[in-house]
């Protein structure tokens, strides 16, 4: 395993991963998206270092719920052209078009899934928007914004649990019903929300003390370029989105999406 | 280097009360001063105005002037006085926006478009300076209080400023982490020559290499501005009515020579000072006033208590009984577990293993309501445990939970209210409250109802010397008319002054647990990143250096 994936630039990997997601939609049929999920799941574990137990913990809770989405878009099919032609699933007669068109669903969603795990799982959050200021000139005052909330979050979240056992020792009921939870959210929002400003505030006084002023004019410790490496990723796959489109159309399953659900 | 003339600032453009009002004063090259004043006499606003964010950042108005280096902030672009003039913050949680060591310290010097060469070599250099260069690639929310406040001097100290300011940088850390703190700066300032404006309430450990004192009152005016030990001597009364902390032993010297047990030639500023400036002290000053906890009734006893979270142990194998009516403290590093030993005592968080038991019956089955007229828990930010709009709501609310007659409510809350000092306050809104009423508040709340063991994390943190005094008075109050009174806290002086019994907690177990007074014979509290109080530092000060003023009156 290398981490060829994880050095390749972030602002080029998620173009690559927005433009096949593009492109995949509109293909309509199974055999495509199957190939291409297969690739790029393939592609992952070859040349990514990746948390590959989390990997498949997510993935598996993407195949439940496509497998949820097979079962509705079958049981809910549109009245088929060819009602006749039909083929058996588990003691079920089912159109044949109904299938094709539930498999091209899910499949599509598996597709998605994999490329978007590709990026997520070889990319470093902090990475990613440095390369969005650099590559694509992503304003600092946000992008730094973002970062200082990222770090923001766990603490959010400590500050919640603590409210809630200050609350708990007042003698304040744990909530019944929607009403009451609702009100009970209310209170926690006050001291949240005054702690969230408060840091927030502290947060920005220390940027500004370090010299942010949110202009573009600055310098980069970690420099993130577009090498020829990044642009064969780039080409290559959609090389590799041709290829398999050529093999489909040949072999006869290729069809484009016409707005069928 | 700075010069501030006739700055006053208001928050509100027609609001007649100034925060700050009519401040002068100079600092030169290589200058130290200390930024003296009670809590909300403006020290923090003045410290914006140095650095640059006010008047920009300013809704309300300013008037006088600030220059630096012959520039006025009025007109200076963003940034460009960071380069000049660099502030380490109170809160290590907050001052931070990138998630690793370096990469935060990148941020100021990209922010002033070093190359990027050059700041590879910075870090290390910045790094080495405060001693986190093992750190350099760490996370920074694993790095404990004491690392994220060296690392926020890193990134300052990074920009070269000339100028540092340091907003009670150690008021989150241990005592052994504040010396470190306080040792780095000394360092820092010997190779460099910047000027430093100290902001602080624990004097101990500035004092001995700062000698200039600025002081505000309430009001935002300057009262002094000269040598510390001066203003001490001539009118220490003022000093004291503001509620401007002391250094201890100053404190201790003063109460002694106040009740004609101690003579000085001037009111020493360090312990290491102290037997050259003081001709006579009586030694039963020097000696412990509170008897150790007596043996009585058992009301809350833990056994083999362990917490894990996150498969990480937190607690391990507590053993621990509460008697009724005594004060236990509860000492060790950032870290070690204090708060969370509290929470599970109190029934707020469950323990992983072992039993709780209250009054004999487990604590788990006690019913919510029940319990909380057991135990009171005041957490370390008041504000979280605010639920009502009015300071008098607040307090009667448990009392609401029962059924008493509205006109008990009232009598009790009216009882509770001036007894915890804040009468007049009925109708406020908790939020509006300063800092060290909303303490008071918060431990109000969790009395009222007479309840029987109050636990308190953190009570002091953050509050000048009169509230300190005031919140201590209380409990003292409460503690003996018969309240268990827990409480974790970093000032060994009030240890020392109030508990009857010591906890010391290491990675989650309690390795100490006696009176006060045989944990201080301990030779060496350091590994537990803990200090002596005040008067047995003087005490060890004297005889290793056999001095003998100290004499027994009889």
């Amino acid at each position: 395993m290398t981490s060829l994936l994880n050095q390749l630039n972030p602002s080029i990997k998620a173009f690559t991963v927005i433009l096949l997601v593009c492109l995949l939609t509109f293909v309509f049929d199974p055999f495509t998206p199957l190939v291409y999920c297969l690739f790029t799941i393939l592609l992952t574990f070859v040349c990514g270092k990746i948390a590959w137990k989390r990997y498949m913990l997510y993935f598996l809770i993407i195949i439940l719920l496509s497998v949820g989405m097979l079962w509705t878009t079958l049981a809910f099919a549109d009245e088929p052209n060819r009602p006749h032609d039909t083929m058996e699933i588990l003691f079920w007669d089912i159109p044949k078009e109904d299938v094709t068109v539930a498999l091209a669903l899910t499949l599509r969603m598996l597709a998605f899934a994999s490329l978007s795990f590709m990026f997520i799982f070889t990319t470093n959050m902090v990475h990613f928007i440095l390369s969005l200021m650099q590559q694509c000139k992503l304003s600092p005052k946000l992008a730094y914004g973002v970062l200082a909330g990222y770090r923001f979050l766990p603490l959010m979240k400590d500050e919640l649990n603590q409210i809630r056992a200050a609350h708990q020792i007042r003698g304040v009921r744990r909530a019944n019903g929607i009403k009451e939870s609702i009100q009970q959210y209310k209170r926690y929002a006050i001291p949240l929300l005054a702690g969230a400003i408060r840091k927030a505030e502290r947060t920005a006084v220390a940027m500004e003390s370090k010299g942010f002023s949110g202009e573009r004019q600055r310098t980069f410790y970690r420099t993130f370029t577009v090498k020829w490496q990044d642009w064969t990723f780039l080409v290559g796959m959609l090389l590799l989105f041709f290829i398999i489109i050529m093999i489909s159309i040949k072999l006869g399953y290729f069809s484009w999406y016409k707005g069928q659900f | 280097m700075i010069n501030v003339s006739n700055l006053s600032l208001w928050f509100h453009e027609d609001n007649d009360k100034p925060i700050i009002s009519n401040l002068s004063f100079q600092l030169d090259r290589g200058e130290t001063m200390l930024l003296l004043g009670p809590s909300g006499s403006g020290k923090s606003t003045l410290t914006h105005c140095l650095n640059g964010i006010y008047p920009r950042e300013l809704d309300g108005k300013m008037t006088g002037d600030v220059t630096i280096f012959g520039q006025s902030i009025h007109d200076a672009h963003p940034g460009t006085i960071s380069k000049q003039v660099g502030v380490v913050f109170q809160d290590p949680e907050s001052q931070f926006c990138m998630l690793t060591v370096e990469d935060e310290i990148a941020f100021g010097l990209e922010n002033i478009c070093t190359p990027p060469l050059e700041i590879s070599r910075k870090i290390d250099e910045v790094l080495q300076m405060v001693d986190l260069i093992d750190d350099k690639h760490s996370v920074i929310s694993s790095l404990s209080g004491g690392q994220k406040q060296k690392l926020a001097l890193a990134c300052v100290l990074a920009l070269e400023p000339e100028i540092l300011i340091l907003d009670e940088p150690t008021a989150n850390l241990d005592p052994q982490a504040t010396q470190e703190f306080i040792k780095t700066i000394q360092t820092i300032k010997q190779k460099k020559s910047m000027g430093i404006i100290v902001i602080e309430h624990q004097l101990e450990g500035w004092v001995s290499f700062i000698d200039r004192s600025f002081i505000l009152s309430k009001d935002g005016k300057c009262m002094y501005d000269g040598p510390l030990a001066r203003i001490i001597s001539d009118n220490k009364e003022s000093v004291l009515e503001e509620g401007i902390c002391l250094p201890k032993i100053t404190k201790l010297v003063l109460t002694a020579a106040e009740q004609n047990k101690a003579a000085y030639i001037s009111p020493p500023l360090t312990i290491k000072d102290t037997p050259s400036l003081v001709t006579y002290m009586d030694n039963s000053f020097l000696e412990k006033t509170i008897p150790a906890a007596h043996q009585a009734d058992i009301i809350l006893s833990a056994s083999r208590v362990t917490q894990n979270k996150k498969q990480k142990r937190v607690l391990h194998q507590i053993d621990f009984d509460l008697y009724e009516s005594s004060f236990v403290a509860i000492i060790g590093a950032n870290g070690s577990g204090k708060t969370s030993l509290t929470k599970v005592l109190s029934g707020i968080e469950a323990p992983t293993h072992g039993d709780i038991l209250l009054r004999q019956h487990p604590i788990r089955n006690w019913k919510e309501k029940l319990l909380r007229k057991e135990i009171g828990y005041v957490f370390q930010n008041p504000e979280h445990q605010f639920i009502t709009d009015t300071v008098f709501d607040e307090i009667a609310y448990s009392l609401r939970l029962h059924p008493y007659s509205e006109s008990y409510i009232e009598e009790k809350v009216h009882y509770t209210l001036v007894n915890c000092q804040l009468q007049g306050f009925e109708h406020r809104h908790p939020y509006s409250l300063s800092q060290g009423q909303k303490r008071r508040l918060s431990v109000a709340t969790m009395i009222v109802d007479e309840q029987k063991i109050l636990f308190l994390d953190e009570p002091t943190f953050g509050q000048d010397a009169a509230s300190t005094l005031k919140l201590m008075q209380m409990l003292k109050e409460r503690h003996a008319k018969g309240t268990s009174i827990i409480m974790v806290t970093h000032d060994m002086d009030i240890v020392d002054k109030y508990a009857d019994r010591v906890l010391v907690l290491e990675n989650g177990e309690i390795i100490r647990d006696q009176s006060p007074d045989q944990l201080w014979k301990d030779s060496d509290l350091r590994r537990w990143h803990l200090d002596y109080p005040t008067r047995i530092q003087l005490q060890q000060h004297l005889e290793v250096n056999q001095h003998d003023f100290a004499i027994k009156s009889t």
